[in-house]
């Protein structure tokens, strides 16, 4: 994978960091790692766990207010022939987890407020998942493929609408996580400045 | 395509159908048994799907002498329990209460993951309390709700009251909330002249009442009830058709007396012969049709093919008897009810021959135990399967460089390395039986190097080393064996020091404590399709060879036998023989 990319793109020259925009509310681990050479901003009360990858080598990434980032996530991973430049290369709205090992790749990929990505999916490039989804672990979101609010993926691409109108509850939830998280996971926002 | 790793199956004696009859009947035909003899085992044959099994699978009755698969083996329920709660079941509870768990487990009707008991009403922010508030409990209603799928007992218009005792809870509700009447209040309220004139009003009004299953047969059955009781209701012009079709009290009685188990009076109904009348009103059990369907085809066109319920899940859906009737219903996913958890059994295995239990778990449901388990593994010897490489030394030069997993290549000689491991306590004596080309359309060459060999015993390996240090343990006989086991390791050793890696045949490749090493070579076939054949079928390329193994040894004699008088005697020893088929799996064959 990062062979192509290389193949594809200029490489960043080594040791240079991306322009980061973080709110001063974040919680972001001393090894997650920014690369790329595209802005980097992540909003209020967000917690990105260590070794999680955010490359904007593909365009601007953007993390929303009290988003989860898990341990080896990845957003704006480039992939094949995929790897043009656009403005926006991944969007997460707020509330958005990002489970552990899961990818998103880059080239105007959305992520709706309050969706979880579940462990090791993968979102394709250009996919707009909608607001208040559950992708299960594994599951594979094609490359611009469009998926409606409240929708449930499941058991190798099945899809269902959750009827349960939790939403509420979840940001809840999610919100006493991140307090917890705030005190577990030592934050260094200055190493990326 | 990756090769298989190369594996051995066994095919269980009990498929063999020459062996299904009386080993002991002297009428068997003797004419056919050379027939039999000649016979090879195809493991291409269709059947053989059915009789094959790695070692590990099969279990071995110790009275018999034989080998036993699943196939071949008596099995008896020890305890029922629920794979969810654990909880395990009387078998009486089972015929009353059928055999799912009646506690408070239940799977997800659309993606089978476990369901858990979920306060609807959202929790008071915690925040908002003050630090020294104990949390507030939970207050009902409660739903079914599936962590997986997000599906929650609500979209069927399901809650509970209490979060215990979901399984009653839920038999009395219908979709959609409405409580489901028991026999009781069925009857009470058919009594209540108010609830009565109210049903009919609603008739009248064109409101007519809908009867779910069990409310429409315990209608319908009173009303064939009350007809039988009074004969004389029916219309006499029917009277002649009477002895024959369903309007004859006679043959309705007999009818109902099958499902009923014959509490009506036979006798009494013979001797009145009259017509009856056809149940006409919902009091009566009649229910008409519902042959609109617009509405499941408007759902239909909303929902789409999502919507729908597919055949797995309508299947794994419980029967109810509270459900709507039989037009329109279960198509859709939004009328799925929880499913309870299906109990499961540990179960003991007997030989189907001399009754003995040959496995028996431990009766607790939480423990994985065995009391019993008499594994193939520990009588019968393993054998696995290395390729062989003749990479160093002056040997063969045909032999190909083998590497696990890699594919065979057509037409050139190859070595693999089959080493056989003794689990008995007595020296067995093992004779290979395999045919020199390969059954089916490809046939691969197949030369088993040495096929008759002696494997050492599996004594203990602190006491082979107690005996190396000199110290003089078991009887004159033993120490004999012994004797005999060094003497032929050390020709044998000899012979192998001297020409290492030289593949020769009758001899043995390798020797240990108690196993063996022999080598087979395989010439594999070329794949190439003749013109006019076939194209290659699925698994074609799969090397199998097929091989007889008889192993003999000698038992303590007696004791065991049905019948037989024990004797004291130690010496007495018994030849014993197993002789059955196996498969030995090399791989695929690379395709040219
Ligand atoms: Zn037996
Ligand atoms: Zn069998
Ligand atoms: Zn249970
Ligand atoms: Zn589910």
């Amino acid at each position: 994978m990062s062979s192509k990319r290389h193949s594809i793109l200029p490489p960043a020259p080594a040791g240079s960091k991306p322009p980061i925009h973080f709110s001063s509310s974040i919680t972001i681990a001393d090894s997650a790692l920014l690369t790329g050479t595209h802005p980097i901003a992540i909003h209020s009360e967000s917690v990105v766990h260590p070794r999680a990858r955010l490359d904007s080598l593909a365009g601007r990434i953007t993390v929303g207010r009290r988003c989860v980032v898990h341990e080896r996530a990845s957003l704006g991973a480039v992939v094949g022939t995929s790897g043009r430049i656009t403005e926006a290369a991944v969007t997460l709205g707020d509330y958005v987890i990002v489970e552990v090992g899961a990818a998103i790749e880059a080239g105007e990929t959305v992520i709706g407020e309050g969706t979880v990505v579940g462990v090791g999916a993968r979102v394709g490039a250009g996919a707009v998942v909608g607001k208040h989804c559950t992708l299960t672990p594994h599951t594979e979101i094609a490359a611009g493929e469009v998926v409606p609010d409240f929708t449930v993926v499941y058991s190798n691409g099945m899809r269902r609408t959750d009827k349960r109108g939790a939403a509420e509850l979840r940001n809840k939830g999610l919100a006493r996580q991140i307090d917890v998280l705030r005190r577990m996971i030592p934050s260094n926002p200055a190493k990326f400045a | 395509m990756a090769a298989p790793t190369p594996y051995t199956y066994i095919q269980c004696p009990c498929s063999d159908v020459s062996t299904l009859s009386h080993p002991s009947d002297p009428n068997s035909p003797t004419g056919t048994e050379a027939d039999e003899d000649d016979r090879t085992f195809d493991p291409r044959a269709p059947r053989s799907n059915y009789s094959l099994y790695p070692l590990e699978y099969l279990l071995y009755c110790e009275d018999c002498h034989q080998i036993r698969c699943p196939r071949c083996v008596a099995e008896e329920i020890v305890t029922y329990y629920c794979p969810n709660c654990l909880f395990e079941v009387p078998s009486s509870n089972l015929k009353s209460e059928g055999n799912r768990c009646t506690r408070s487990c239940f799977q997800c009707p659309v993606c089978i993951g476990p369901l858990a008991v979920t306060s609807v009403e959202t929790k008071p922010d915690p925040r908002l309390l003050a630090p020294d508030n104990i949390a507030a409990p939970h207050s009902g209603p409660y739903a079914l709700t599936c962590s997986y799928c997000h599906w929650s007992s609500t979209e069927v218009g399901i809650q509970f009251e209490k979060p215990n005792s979901i399984h009653a809870q839920l038999a009395k509700l219908r979709n959609g909330g409405t409580t489901r009447l028991t026999a009781k209040e069925r009857k009470e309220r058919r009594r209540d002249p108010a609830h009565r004139s109210a049903t009919t009003e609603g008739e009248e009004s064109g409101e007519q009442e809908d009867l779910d299953l069990e409310t429409q047969f315990a209608n319908l059955k009173a009303f064939y009830q009350n007809q039988l009781a009074d004969p004389n209701s029916a219309d006499s012009g029917l009277a002649a058709l009477g002895d024959l079709g369903f309007s004859s009290p006679t043959s309705l009685s007999r009818i109902m007396s099958i499902y009923t188990g014959g509490s009506l009076q036979d006798k009494k109904a013979k001797s009145r012969v009259g017509a009856m009348r056809e149940a006409l009103e919902p009091d009566e059990g009649l229910q008409v049709a519902n042959l609109d369907e617009s509405a499941a085809i408007e759902q239909l066109q909303s929902e789409g093919h999502d919507g729908t319920a597919c055949t797995a899940q309508r299947v794994d859906q419980p029967p109810h008897l509270g459900e709507e009737h039989l037009h329109g219903r279960g198509r859709f996913t939004s009328e799925l009810r929880p499913i309870p958890y299906l109990l499961r059994t540990k179960r003991s295995k007997r030989c189907p021959i001399c009754r003995h239990i040959i496995s028996k778990p431990e009766a607790k449901v939480q423990t994985t135990r065995f009391r019993i388990r008499l594994v193939a593994g520990s009588y019968i010897p393993s054998i696995a399967i290395r390729p062989l490489s003749l990479s160093n030394g002056g040997g063969s030069a045909s032999g190909a460089a083998a590497v696990p997993g890699a594919l065979l290549d057509p037409l050139r000689p190859t070595h693999y390395l089959l080493t056989f491991k003794n689990p008995i306590f007595e020296t067995i004596k093992v004779t290979l039986g395999a045919p020199s080309k390969t059954p089916g359309r490809f046939a691969s060459k197949v030369t088993v190097l040495c096929p008759d060999f002696e494997i050492d015993a599996n004594t203990d390996v602190w006491d082979e080393a107690l005996k190396e240090g000199g110290g003089g343990g078991g009887g004159g006989g033993e120490r004999d064996r012994e004797r005999e086991r060094r003497r032929r390791k050390r020709e044998e050793g000899s012979q192998s020091n001297n020409n290492h890696n030289q593949l020769e045949v009758g001899k043995i490749w390798e020797r240990g404590r108690n196993w063996v090493s022999i080598v087979v070579e395989v010439v594999p076939a070329s794949l190439r399709v003749e013109a006019g054949d076939g194209p290659l079928r699925e698994d074609e390329d799969v090397l199998e060879i097929p091989m007889f193994v008889r192993v003999e040894w000698e038992g303590e004699a007696g004791g065991d036998e049905v019948g037989s008088v024990p004797t004291r005697d130690r010496d007495t020893r018994e030849k014993r023989e197993l002789a059955y088929w196996c498969v030995l799996g090399l791989g695929r064959i690379r395709q040219s």
